[in-house]
């Protein structure tokens, strides 16, 4: 598996500086030098014909400098008046400051329970010497523990009613049917037809969701500059005082949360579960053409009418090897591995034209050809949507690092799930993206020298989700392999970031505060429960007379006879009269049923395995508070240990079965009691804080810059120990 | 109204037939733009220069991003400075076989564009210089028929030469002979309107300097002359009323053909 990791990333591994030494060596033989010796001697005639080459180079070069000069020029210029200005309006942001700089490092999903074991056993030492001179503690959660809700929770400082996330989907009381709950995304309501043409008029409007502000807007108000990398639910990205990358919840350029592609020649009519597409590729005399699908054409009469890119696979002769031609691109790839990011453009016409990055990974040449393509991510050197602040931030980072994911959930979950990747293949792409993070926070760092720096890695939490099968003993996702064959992927996963953690520790003094956190724990996802089934089986919910199950997003519930559904991963919705538009619930009545539903609910027995499935039902008026509570579900279920909503309920579906193993590579999960699956929290400086949460985050870092904690905050700010 | 009509009726078939100067340096600079480009495309390591100019674009960005932060200003104007000096260094050797044939291909131009032929009947000089002082009174001068002295030779110790004022009355491409310490030697003489490959100046050594600004042979390692040189006027290229040298026209619109060829067949200059 080691192998293949290093293996697959191929060159791209590699620093473009490495690769910018490796192309600048050795190249200029004796009698170049010889040459151009001449050259630099010849007669003024010489230097005055130097032509186009020259005269680009030179100008390339000193275009460069000119405008560092202009800029230079400019803030050296405007530094004084820009610093008295700042001054005046500021009063020295960080004269009350405990530290020069804050360092939040979020590893999503990261579990105290194995966090604590691991370092017991000697694995983590890092974190360890947080442990040991810091804080490590239990980090509670959000209700329900979901990430974008508890990283909306961690920015804001206020529970999920007052930012209005309380899961990745919301619904629509007027249909039923679902919808993102971070952002919408409108495209322009004004076209003009002109021939086949649909031109569109006006912006794309795209409209963030989550509501509150976060705690960075706070900090740049009082003059504190911050760096803010791939914090969920930063999408569409907000103004303020310091440079923000998006992370989850950023849609790819076909504008779904990851959809990727399997090229193949094997004929099947079966269609994707989740999140991917076959697309079928032609041989044709030893070459094979294929396409990836893009978005739909902005310029198109009908809707859903698809922009392609072609591409070629030449297969080489008796090698596991081919050669691609995307565009103007061309690379060759061995079976196994996967190219760097391509380049895929999307032309509509009219110079209409989209934007995209792919990875293509070669599975197989023989006897069938097949090839995934990663889910399109929105070019970050050539943004079509807004997908950071300021805009030239994600260019900036593409420009010094070379492309890099930008798809919110980028490590494609879906496709190990669906087995189009194996688990190396999984792997080397998650580390692939994680490496990229790596890079630009340590850049980050490096820019940072007062402030806060906060990236979040989402390494933790993807990886745990498909390799927790490996971690325990009897999972039915992997009962197939014997236990002591299960490779070790999450013990290297947190030694992996434990080691990231001993760098960033290299590149701080004790004027930085060093935070960890995570936003949830995790669990085994080993049994599903289709919560819309117990409602049907127990009266709850109606199908359309002559159905016993229902296909996705309710599509045979009888509304005029339903009175509590499910949709998404923890909330469970009542039909109100009302509210809903086919309600039948009495708005007197809600209450009670709330109640009842609660009471039946909470300690739900599996009778398979006579484990308790639901080990809380949370009634929403009790844990929220604030103006978006309408938004909310009306009960927040909490599974057990071992538990999770299962995959069709999670889609509105109805099916025969309550509870059913889980044997998907996805196996663990956190979306369950947020009491069973708290976050973790280590810090470099001592914090006395009893029961620390999540929301306290936010009011903490106020705090510790000295700055005034708004009223409307539900957390509180934790108390420092002794500044070392 | 019908003389201005009928010009630009003669110089827009004088362009068409590249009989004009505009003509070539137009045509030209399309051609060698386009080669330019697609050979330093062959001569460069294309992945490097885009890195490399990507890397400087990052670093103008940074002073952009963080020009509140002086520290991190001044370090980005530190990496431009080393990102140009890497990028120059990339862009070396295509910039070397870029140069080379072009320089060479520029001179032979230049023998046609750079100066315009003596016309008719309009007084030039012609120079001749010695390597030493002593034979300045013995040198004597050879005109053909069509070529006429108007003035006693000027002579100037100081810089061992002598200065002739002539006049052609007559279109054509003529030699005239110098005789210094009993030794000929020819300059060729270029009258007339059209155009002509011409030389300026003949010389005795100087295989640089002959390479770059003379288009006649060497004068013998023997000869007591220095060099011979006419004063051709400078020939400047119409373009919209504003007449200007070959070669920034040339510059000019070969840099503009190239950034056009290098976008239309992505190249990383």
């Amino acid at each position: 598996m080691k192998r293949l990791c290093g293996g697959a990333r191929g060159g791209r591994g590699r620093s473009p500086l490495h690769e910018l030494r490796s192309a600048g060596t050795g190249r200029s033989p004796v009698t170049t030098r010889v040459l151009l010796i001449a050259l630099i001697f010849l007669p003024a005639l010489a230097h005055a014909y130097a032509g186009p080459g020259a005269g680009f180079a030179v100008l390339s070069s000193f275009w460069a400098i000119f405008v560092a000069f202009l800029y230079s020029f400019y803030a050296l210029m405007t530094w004084p008046f820009r610093q008295l200005f700042r001054f005046i309006r500021r009063r020295n942001a960080y004269g009350k400051a405990t530290f020069e700089r804050a360092v939040i490092l979020g590893f999503d999903g990261m579990d105290p329970e194995l966090a604590d074991r691991f370092m017991n056993e000697g694995r983590l030492p890092n974190l360890a010497k947080l442990r040991d001179k810091g804080t490590f503690s239990k980090l509670r959660t959000t209700f329900p523990p979901i990430s974008p809700v508890a990283w909306s929770t961690f920015m804001t400082g206020v529970n999920p009613g007052k930012h209005n996330i309380y899961d990745f989907l919301a619904r629509d009381t007027s249909n039923y049917l679902p919808f993102l709950s971070s952002a919408e995304i409108k495209g322009p309501k004004r076209h003009i037809k002109i021939g086949k043409y649909s031109i569109p008029f006006g912006k794309t409007e795209i409209k963030g969701m989550r509501k509150g502000t976060p705690f960075w807007h706070w900090l740049g108000k009082a003059g504190i500059f911050s760096s803010v990398i791939r914090v969920p639910v930063t999408f569409p990205p907000e103004k303020f005082q310091g440079v923000l990358l998006s992370g989850m919840c950023v849609p790819d350029l076909k504008g779904s949360q990851g959809t990727f592609c399997l090229c193949t020649t094997r004929a099947s009519s079966d269609k994707f579960r989740e999140g991917g597409v076959r697309v079928p590729i032609e041989r044709n005399n030893g070459v094979c053409r294929s396409y990836i699908p893009g978005p739909d054409s902005p310029l198109a009469e009908k809707a859903g009418t698809e922009l392609r890119v072609n591409f070629e696979i030449r297969p080489e002769p008796g090698a596991q090897a081919a050669r691609f031609a995307v565009g103007s691109e061309k690379f060759a790839l061995k079976v196994g591995e996967y190219s760097e990011w391509i380049p895929a453009e999307f032309k509509a016409g009219l110079g209409f034209t989209a934007h995209g990055i792919c990875r293509f990974y070669l599975k197989e040449l023989s006897p069938e050809v097949e090839v995934y393509v990663t889910p399109v991510n929105i070019d970050p050197g050539h943004p079509d949507l807004p997908i950071s602040h300021p805009v030239t931030y994600s260019i900036y980072l593409a420009k010094l690092f070379g492309p890099y994911a930008t798809l919110g959930l980028a490590e494609d979950t879906w496709a190990l799930n669906e087995h189009v990747l194996d688990d190396d293949a999984f792997l080397a792409q998650a580390y692939g993206n994680h490496e990229d993070r790596e890079r630009m926070l340590f850049d980050a760092l490096d820019k940072t020298k007062q402030g806060l720096c906060t990236c979040v890695f989402d390494t933790t939490d993807r990886v745990q989700h498909m390799f927790w099968r490996y971690l325990e003993e009897g999972h039915p996702a992997a009962r197939d392999v014997p236990h002591s064959q299960h490779p070790p992927v999450i013990q290297e996963l947190y030694e992996r970031m434990d080691r990231l953690i001993g760098r960033v520790m290299e590149k701080i003094d004790d004027d930085t505060l060093l935070m960890v956190i995570s936003d949830h724990g995790f669990k085994s996802f080993a049994r599903c429960m289709n919560l819309n089934a117990w409602l049907h089986q127990n009266g709850y919910l109606t199908l359309k007379d002559g159905k016993t199950e229902s296909g996705d997003w309710f599509e045979d519930v009888d509304w005029s006879r339903t009175r509590a559904y499910t949709m998404g991963l923890n909330g469970l919705y009542l039909n109100i009269r009302g509210r809903e538009k086919q309600g039948i619930v009495d708005p007197a009545e809600v209450e009670a049923l709330k109640a009842e539903l609660q009471q039946r609910l909470n300690g739900l027995v599996d009778p398979a395995s006579g484990a308790v499935g639901i080990t809380g039902v949370f009634i929403a008026d009790n844990v929220y508070r604030g103006p978006y509570t309408e938004n909310s579900p009306d009960l927040i279920v909490g599974y057990g240990a071992g538990y999770r909503a299962s995959w069709d309920s999670v889609m509105g579906k109805v099916t025969g079965q309550v509870f059913e193993d889980n044997i998907k590579a996805w196996s663990g999960d956190h979306c369950i009691d947020p009491r069973l699956v708290p976050g973790v929290l280590f810090s470099s400086h001592k914090f006395i804080a009893e029961k620390p949460a999540i929301v306290d985050v936010a009011p903490t870092i106020l705090k510790l810059f000295g700055l005034a904690l708004p009223a409307h905050f539900d957390g509180k700010a934790w108390n420092l120990a002794a500044k070392a | 109204m019908a003389i201005a009509g009928q010009a630009a009726a003669i110089a827009a078939f004088q362009f068409l037939m590249l009989t004009s100067p505009l003509a070539i340096v137009v045509v030209l600079s399309l051609v060698v733009g386009l080669l330019m480009v697609v050979l330093f495309g062959y001569a460069s390591d294309q992945k490097a220069i885009g890195i490399a100019k990507d890397q400087l674009k990052a670093h103008l960005l940074a002073v952009r991003l963080y020009r509140d932060q002086i520290p991190v200003v001044m370090g980005s104007y530190g990496k431009i400075l080393r990102g140009t000096g890497r990028y120059l260094k990339l862009a070396f050797k295509p910039l070397l076989y870029v140069i080379i044939p072009i320089t060479l291909l520029i001179v032979q131009i230049d023998r046609y564009l750079g100066q315009t032929p003596i016309p008719v009947n309009a007084p030039f000089l012609l120079t001749v210089q010695l390597n030493g002082g002593d034979g300045l009174d013995d040198v004597t001068l050879d005109l053909p028929p069509e070529i006429a002295m108007t003035a006693p030779p000027v002579h100037i110790p100081a810089a061992n030469e002598i200065v002739w004022r002539l006049v052609g009355s007559k279109e054509g491409q003529y030699h005239v002979k110098i005789v210094a310490a009993g030794q000929n030697a020819a300059k060729s003489v270029c009258v007339g309107s059209d155009l002509a490959r011409i030389s300026t100046v003949r010389l005795r050594g100087h295989f640089w300097a002959r390479m770059f600004s003379s288009a006649e042979s060497a004068l013998p390692e023997t000869s007591p002359i220095e060099s011979i040189s006419i004063n051709y006027p400078d020939r400047n290229v119409e373009i919209a009323g504003y007449g200007m040298n070959w070669i920034w026209l040339f510059f000019i619109l070969s840099m503009i053909a190239g950034f056009i060829f290098k976008e239309l067949l992505g190249i990383q200059i």
